[in-house]
Order: C-alpha cells, then sequence, then structure tokens
C-alpha cells in the first residue's frame, strides 16, 4: 500500500510540472513559436503561412473606430457569423458604442502564435489590432450540431429518454445538470497529435480513489497517438489487458448511467465528437446491469436482471449444449424428445457441430447486413433471411427444425444484454466453445468454461477485480450483484471501487 | 502501479477464500469411490470413518497453522531455511530442508498425476467411451498449465469462483437420493471392532490429503484471520459432505452391493431421477461439473509444487510459467504408468499413506526441531546471565 503511494505521489509531481506543456505536443510543432508583433499585416500573414493557401480560413480587415486597422481571423463554417458581425464588427466600429472589447462571453488575450493558430482551429475568430501586440481570441464556437435525442443503443422502458450527442460541452453538461456536486471535478486534456482531440475525465472529489483516478489520467496521458475518432480509440489503449476479450472498460450513452457511475466512485472519460462515454473501471456486472434496474421496484428489477442473466448464458452456451447433447449425450435428453430430434435429422447430412456453425454463421452475417442495410430495407432483410432462408433451409434438409429453434434462441437472447460492446465478447466466445463442445461434448463445454473463469479471475480494471464482488467475495456488493437489493438496503456506495466516502444514505434521514 | 505488475490491493487471502482453497482441494476424484472404501471395512457403519478421518486431519492441519503462524507471510519453502539453519550458517538449513521440501513437492507432483488419472478413467470409461485416455489428461493438463501462468490471488479466485460448482453438485446428488433409501441399510451401528474401526479410517484419510498445499498458501492469509478457524470450517464441509454421501451411498444399495461398484458416487447420481426435470439421466452432467472438482485438487497441487519451486531457485512469474510447462510433459508419461485401473487404484492408496506420512510427519518433526531449538536458546540465554 505504502509503495503504491510513493508512485502514486511521484506521479502526482511528474503530472503538475507537465501540466504547462500540455498545448504543446507534435503537430503543433510545426507551428513557429513566434510571437506576434504591431502590424497588423505582418500578422495576417503570419498566421496565413501557418494555414498554407487553405480557402476556408476567412480574414475579415475593418477599421475601428479609433481609425486603427483590425482584422477578424477564423475559419468558415466553425464560427458563428451573426456573433462575429454583432458583437465584434458592430462593437469595435459604431462610435456611439464606448465599449472598448469586442462583447463575446469568453475572451482571452494572446500573443502567442501557437495559441492562436490551435483556437482559430477549434473555432476561435481571432481579433487582432494595429499597435497592439496581443490578439483577442473570441470564443464564437458554432458549428451545427446534433440535438440531444433518445440514445439508439441503449434504449430503456422507464427511465430519461436523452442521450449524449458529439458536443463535448453538451455532454459534460448532461452529467453537470444531473449532478449539481461542487465536488464534480473535470480535468481536460488535449489527445491525438493532428486531431486535438478534447477530452475531460470527469470524477467526483471525496468519492473516488485518488490515486485511480491519477492512473486514468496518466494512462490517457501515455496515449500518444496521431487522431482519436471516437472514445474506442482511448478505450483500445488505456486499458488494462489488450489482448483479452472482455471490455474493460464500460462504455455508454446515457448520462444517468455515468452520473450513477460517478456517485459509485469511477471515473467518466468524455470524448469529444462521440456520444459514447468511458467509464473506468469496470466490472463483469456489466455485461447485465441496467440503469433501468434502480428505477423499477426491486422484485421487477432482480427478476429482469435474472432473466438476462440467463440469456446471456444462453447466447454463449445453447448451440454448444445442443451439439454436445445431440453427438455425445444423447441418454440425457428425454426419450421422445430424442426421437422427435433424430427424425429431424435424419435429412441433415453434416454433424451437428458443422450445422450449427452454418447456421451460427448465417445468422451472424444476417445481423452483419441488416445493420449496414439503410433503414426501410434492414427489416425486410431480417424476415426474408429469418422466415424464407430458416425455412427454406429446413425444407431442402440442409438443417433441422431444433437447430433453427436453437440459433433464433440464441440471437435473441445475444440481445438482451444491456451492453452491447459486452455482448459482442459473449456471440464472438460462443464459437470456440461450440468446437470444444464438438470435441469433447459437455467436459469440452466446461474446459472452456473453467479457462474463462481463470482468465476473467485475472483480469483487472483500474486495479478492481473484475469478478468482484463475487470473488474476492464481498457481501455487501452481492446485495447489488445478481440480485438487486431495495433502495433502502443499499446504504453503503460498493466496496470494491475503494470509495472515500462510503455513505449513501444515512440512517436518521429516512423514514424506517 | 504499472499494467503490468497490478495493484496489490487485493493480495491478501481473505479467510473466505482460504476455507475454498481447502475445501475445493479436499474435495476430488476420491468422493467418487468413498461409499465403497469406507464401507469395506466398518460395513453398515461406513459414515463415521470421515468424521473421525476429518479428526485426525484437523490435527495436522492445526500443526501447519501453527507453524505458519509462527512464521508469519512466509510459506514452508521460505521458512524450512530458518527451522534447520541458523543465522550463522545459512548453508546448513538449504542442505537440511531439501529432503523434506523435495519430499513434499514429489508427493504433490506425483498426487497430480494419479488424480488426473483416476478422473480420466471414470469419464473414459463411462461417458465419452470413444475418446482416448491420453486427450482427457492432455486437456487437464493443459487448463493447469493455464491456471499456473497467474499468481497466487488468480488461484485464490478461481477456487472462490468454482466453490459452488464443487459444493452444490455433491449436495444435490446426497440430498436427492434419499428418495430412494432405506434406512434399515445403515443398521446396526454398533457391532464395529476397533480394529476395523482405524482401518476404515484409514481408507477414509486420502479423501482427506490435499490440505497440505496450506503449507504455502498460509502465508498469504490476511493477518487478522483466524486460520485455525478457516481449517475448521472447511473440514466440517469437507466431512459433512462426505458424510452425507456414504450415508446416501450406503442406505441406498447396502454395504454389500457397493463392494461391486467401482465408482458408488456415480451409480447414486445415475439413480438420481428428479421428477419434471427435462434431464434424464444425469451422470454426464455430473462428471461435467465435476470437472471443476477434480480441476481445483490437481491444479491447485500442482501450483504449489511449480510456485515452490519458483521460490525455491528465488525467480519471478516466468520461471514458474516455464517450469510448469516442463514438467507437465514427463507427468503425463508418470499418470500413463498403471495399466489398469486396479493398479490405478493401487497407486492410489498408496498415495493416501504417504499423504497421511507426509501431512503428519513434517508439521511433527518441525515442530519438534523447533522446541529443541527454542530449549536451547533459552539455556544459553540463561547461561549468560548466570
Amino acid at each position: 500500500m505504502s509503495q503504491f503511494f510513493q508512485a502514486w505521489q511521484k506521479r502526482k509531481e511528474a503530472l503538475q510540472s507537465k501540466a504547462l506543456e500540455q498545448y504543446t505536443n507534435k503537430s503543433m510543432e510545426s507551428v513557429s513559436d513566434v510571437t506576434l508583433t504591431t502590424n497588423v499585416e505582418e500578422n495576417i500573414q503570419l498566421i496565413e503561412a501557418q494555414f498554407g493557401k487553405c480557402d476556408d480560413l476567412v480574414v475579415r480587415r475593418f477599421q475601428t473606430k479609433s481609425k486603427a486597422q483590425a482584422a477578424i481571423v477564423f475559419i468558415d463554417g466553425m464560427v458563428d457569423r451573426n456573433v462575429i458581425s454583432d458583437f465584434i464588427i458592430r462593437y469595435m466600429t459604431t462610435p456611439d458604442i464606448t465599449y472598448h472589447d469586442p462583447a463575446t462571453n469568453e475572451l482571452d488575450l494572446t500573443d502567442k502564435l501557437r495559441q492562436i493558430v490551435r483556437n482559430i482551429l477549434s473555432g476561435c475568430a481571432v481579433l487582432i489590432i494595429d499597435g497592439c501586440q496581443n490578439a483577442y481570441l473570441n470564443n464564437t464556437r458554432g458549428w451545427d450540431r446534433r440535438s440531444v435525442e433518445e440514445p439508439q443503443t441503449e434504449s430503456v422502458v422507464r427511465g430519461p429518454r436523452d442521450g449524449f450527442c458529439e458536443t463535448l460541452c453538451v455532454n459534460a453538461a448532461l452529467i453537470r445538470f444531473r449532478l449539481k456536486d461542487p465536488n464534480l471535478r473535470v480535468r481536460h486534456m488535449v489527445v491525438g497529435e493532428r486531431t486535438q482531440t478534447d477530452i475531460y475525465v470527469m470524477y467526483v472529489d471525496g468519492i473516488a480513489y485518488p490515486p485511480m483516478v491519477e492512473e486514468v489520467i496518466a494512462r490517457i496521458e501515455s496515449v500518444h497517438v496521431d487522431s482519436v475518432l471516437e472514445s474506442g480509440y482511448i478505450e483500445q489503449m488505456i486499458q488494462d489487458r489488450r489482448w483479452s476479450p472482455f471490455p474493460q472498460i464500460q462504455n455508454t450513452e446515457r448520462p444517468d448511467k455515468v452520473v450513477a457511475n460517478l456517485l459509485e466512485g469511477k471515473v467518466g472519460i468524455l470524448v469529444d465528437g462521440t456520444p459514447f462515454v468511458l467509464i473506468a473501471p469496470a466490472v463483469f456486472s456489466q455485461f447485465y446491469q441496467s440503469p433501468e434496474d434502480y428505477y423499477e421496484r426491486f422484485y421487477i428489477a432482480t427478476l429482469i436482471r435474472l432473466i438476462r442473466i440467463i440469456s446471456i448464458s444462453i447466447a454463449l452456451l445453447l448451440p454448444s449444449l445442443y451439439i454436445a447433447f445431440s453427438s455425445f449425450h444423447p441418454e440425457m435428453i428425454p426419450s421422445r424428445l430424442v426421437i422427435a430430434m433424430a427424425a429431424g435429422r435424419s435429412t441433415v447430412p453434416f454433424p451437428s457441430l458443422i450445422e450449427a456453425l452454418f447456421m451460427e454463421l448465417a445468422i451472424e452475417i444476417l445481423r452483419e447486413a441488416s445493420v449496414r442495410l439503410p433503414g426501410p430495407i434492414g427489416p425486410t432483410i431480417g424476415i426474408v433471411g429469418a422466415l424464407v432462408v430458416g425455412e427454406a433451409a429446413v425444407t431442402a434438409g440442409l438443417v433441422s427444425p431444433v437447430m433453427v429453434i436453437i440459433v433464433a434462441v440464441t440471437t435473441i437472447g445475444s440481445f438482451a444484454s444491456p451492453s452491447y460492446s459486452a455482448a459482442i465478447a459473449i456471440r464472438m466466445l460462443r464459437f470456440p466453445v461450440m468446437f470444444l463442445a464438438g470435441m469433447f461434448g459437455l467436459y469440452g463445454i466446461m474446459l472452456f468454461l473453467i479457462v474463462i473463469l481463470i482468465h476473467l479471475s485475472s483480469l483487472k480494471s483500474f486495479g478492481v477485480p473484475y469478478m468482484s464482488p463475487l470473488s474476492p467475495l464481498n457481501l455487501t456488493g452481492m446485495k447489488d450483484m445478481f440480485i438487486r437489493a431495495p433502495h433502502h438496503l443499499l446504504k453503503t456506495r460498493p466496496m470494491m471501487f475503494h470509495v472515500q466516502d462510503k455513505t449513501r444514505m444515512r440512517e436518521e434521514d429516512n423514514r424506517k | 502501479m504499472s499494467r503490468n505488475e497490478g495493484h496489490s490491493w487485493h493480495q491478501n487471502l481473505s479467510m473466505w477464500q482460504q476455507i475454498c482453497l481447502m475445501t475445493s482441494t479436499l474435495i476430488g476424484v476420491g468422493v467418487l469411490t468413498l461409499p465403497r472404501t469406507t464401507s469395506s471395512k466398518l460395513f453398515e457403519a461406513g459414515w463415521i470413518a470421515p468424521l473421525i478421518g476429518s479428526a485426525g486431519a484437523f490435527v495436522s492441519l492445526w500443526l501447519i497453522v501453527k507453524l505458519s503462524k509462527r512464521y508469519p507471510g512466509e510459506t514452508f519453502i521460505e521458512y524450512s531455511h530458518k527451522v534447520w539453519g541458523s543465522a550463522s550458517r545459512p548453508w546448513v538449513g538449504k542442505v537440511f530442508s531439501l529432503p523434506w521440501i523435495s519430499i513434499y513437492l514429489v508427493y504433490l507432483y506425483f498426487s497430480t498425476a494419479i488424480v488426473s488419472r483416476v478422473f480420466g478413467e471414470v469419464v473414459v470409461t463411462s461417458v465419452l467411451w470413444q475418446t482416448p485416455l491420453e486427450a482427457m489428461l492432455l486437456t487437464m493438463f493443459l487448463l493447469i498449465f493455464f491456471l499456473c501462468m497467474h499468481e497466487v490471488e488468480v488461484v485464490a479466485r478461481v477456487n472462490e469462483l468454482l466453490f459452488p460448482f464443487i459444493i452444490l453438485p455433491l449436495l444435490f446428488i446426497a440430498l436427492a437420493s434419499f428418495q430412494k433409501a432405506e434406512f434399515g441399510n445403515l443398521l446396526p451401528i454398533n457391532h464395529v471392532s476397533i480394529r476395523s474401526m482405524a482401518e476404515g479410517v484409514y481408507e477414509g484419510i486420502y479423501s482427506y490429503s490435499g490440505f497440505e498445499i496450506m503449507f504455502v498458501f498460509f502465508a498469504y492469509a490476511q493477518k487478522n484471520t483466524n486460520k485455525e478457524l478457516a481449517g475448521f470450517y472447511s473440514l466440517l464441509i469437507a466431512a459433512l459432505l462426505y458424510m452425507l454421501i456414504v450415508v446416501a451411498g450406503i442406505s441406498v444399495f447396502g454395504y454389500e452391493e457397493l463392494q461391486r461398484v467401482t465408482w458408488p458416487t456415480l451409480e447414486l447420481v445415475k439413480t438420481t431421477q428428479v421428477p419434471g426435470f427435462i434431464l434424464e439421466r444425469l451422470e454426464s452432467a455430473f462428471l461435467a461439473v465435476w470437472v471443476s472438482a477434480v480441476f481445483t485438487t490437481v491444479a491447485n497441487a500442482f501450483y504449489v509444487v511449480v510456485y515452490s519451486l519458483r521460490q525455491l531457485f528465488r525467480k519471478g512469474i516466468w520461471f514458474q510459467r516455464i517450469m510448469a510447462a516442463v514438467l507437465l510433459v514427463p507427468l503425463f508419461y508418470f499418470s500413463l504408468i498403471p495399466q489398469n485401473i486396479p493398479e490405478v487404484f493401487q497407486v492410489a492408496s498408496l498415495l493416501g499413506l504417504s499423504s497421511l506420512f507426509i501431512n503428519l510427519l513434517i508439521p511433527v518433526v518441525y515442530w519438534v526441531v523447533i522446541l529443541i531449538r527454542d530449549m536451547m536458546s533459552k539455556r544459553e540465554e540463561k547461561d549468560v546471565d548466570g
């Protein structure tokens, strides 16, 4: 523990000394590190030289009310033009207005060329005035953005309908709006040497375990890549085990889920340009837990959670159980059923492993195709694939009817997981277990499950064992693992994330 | 706190993890033959054997706990030097402790082989008739190798996760078979002589071997846990389960019939019928789930072997991984040496005997040496004082 703390302390010191250099990384190094002069035309040339002959760089020259030459430089399409004309140019030119500065809501002064170029690129309008070495950086960002809509990948029956959008500040505001706590901390970082993507690391001070937060920040800082186009880039570069099939960082489109997780002592990572927010650390329960569990009453929530666990097990194991039963252990199936199954399989020319692989492959192709197809055609393909092909394959004697049922149930089961990336892991692992079942029957399935269990036991996400609270066993945590205990029993936050403030609910404030 | 090292937050084994480690190592292939071996000498009263056997096992486990308490945070490999050697001449300790360490490791090594072999025989003869025995052994060894790639805390967590898969099927089988039990088969209780009692207990002792892995794992226990209590609970769980299984076996089949059955517990599974259950015959399912029980037994024992070698040579995790791979190859051939099931059983009972020997002898000898050294150092102190 003490060793760990020393390492953390060292890292913290290193971070503080590095904090100032955050803006200067490689692609910005091509911009010469010079300061502006007092001459407007010289300055314009300096800036234009950095952009080359770039046609969307707009330079608007005008004369201020004190007859000084001035110019505004911005990039077309990234700024709100009304703000520029009404509150910068008009304020600077109309003699009746006695106010000297542009009337924008965020104003900064600098003479560093690098900072100016970076701000122009992120949608600022830069005002340079003759005789003044400092340029005004006006925040006029205003590009077209998607509005807040219902999340596409995580719908709930009961719960808020708003989801994240592609704009970082809107996403941060969606979280702030739900968590009006001054202890909510936001750390701004820039990753991507060319894309210069903004990243917010959010956590609640006093709940999140500080070394864990520092670890998240340190890992993001250690990412050196030219582009960050989606949060998946960050996720894959900062996860603990890069070769694992299991997602070790959760992603979500739902602000309420992020807030709930921040309050459990986790860290949220918001990346500009994507509606998917990362939550670290993640544990195995992400596979079947949904924010809805906490909004419904606990009987229903527990039942639904159990149903999800069953459907995930079905998605993982049902085809391989079919293979094992039909080719190794037919004595286990009741005799009437085994006769029916054998009758269905009598025309099938392949062993059940090939049959199952064939059908699973077909359904994966169908699924992938229906994702890519344009909206109106998508359902058509589903009907064509599921009904026509399935029915025809059975009639043609290529697959048995039981196999069609099994593949259909498996596919439906894999959709019951509330987390898409977790469901993909399950989908993927279905294939090796089918091979093992084809080789060793139930014994093969068990071998595979033990391998997976060993792997899951060895996984850690930012220091938190992946299978906690199941292993290491924590009885308080078990209240929110398979079942969802009523809220009045969930008085403490989950311990596995090393929360600093353990109380979620004080005894005396609540109706007994 | 780098990505590769992992964190030290959970390095210690909780009491529950210790219980899981011990119980899951105890319960292995012994259970499959337990009703037959205990009732061969004790007849109707076969169920007494696991109870008395557990008392013997507890004495030995208690001594092991005391040893680990005297050298907190150190494994058998680490404290052996200190028991046998002196600070001035460390090589003495190394030389004298080496025979004990090697007996211990060789025993665990061969028990891995024989337990895997027994399990392979069970599966090949009763469920997967066409699968060669070599394939069973190979897959089991690959699984063991995969576990040996990891650190101690992972082993503890794997045992913790597999624990319900070991306990629940046994409980289920024992309780479900009481539908067909004739409790008259258990009577009379009192016609067992002391001599046959002793022999019966000896037969049952093999099923209690396995807790000697705690020579190593107790070193990683959390400081504030009560190790004696953990040992007591795990032996209690095992004893109760064994007793249930033996009672079920005797009451369903009667002791005469049990003698003619190779795997009585598996026969119990075959007779089990659950009304409304969608599965008809359960022995394949039972053996599939039983893989986890056998795996925890053999993998824990083998893990102790490679981990001890790693400590003995003061190497890192990579040495452990390479050793695991290297040692598993001869083990494959060793496990194929017995030609048939009777020979396997002979070797197994021999191993049971040596487990009794090792489990009692090593702690007793160590304690005698420690006590003698304590007395000598006290006398020296007195001499200095005088």
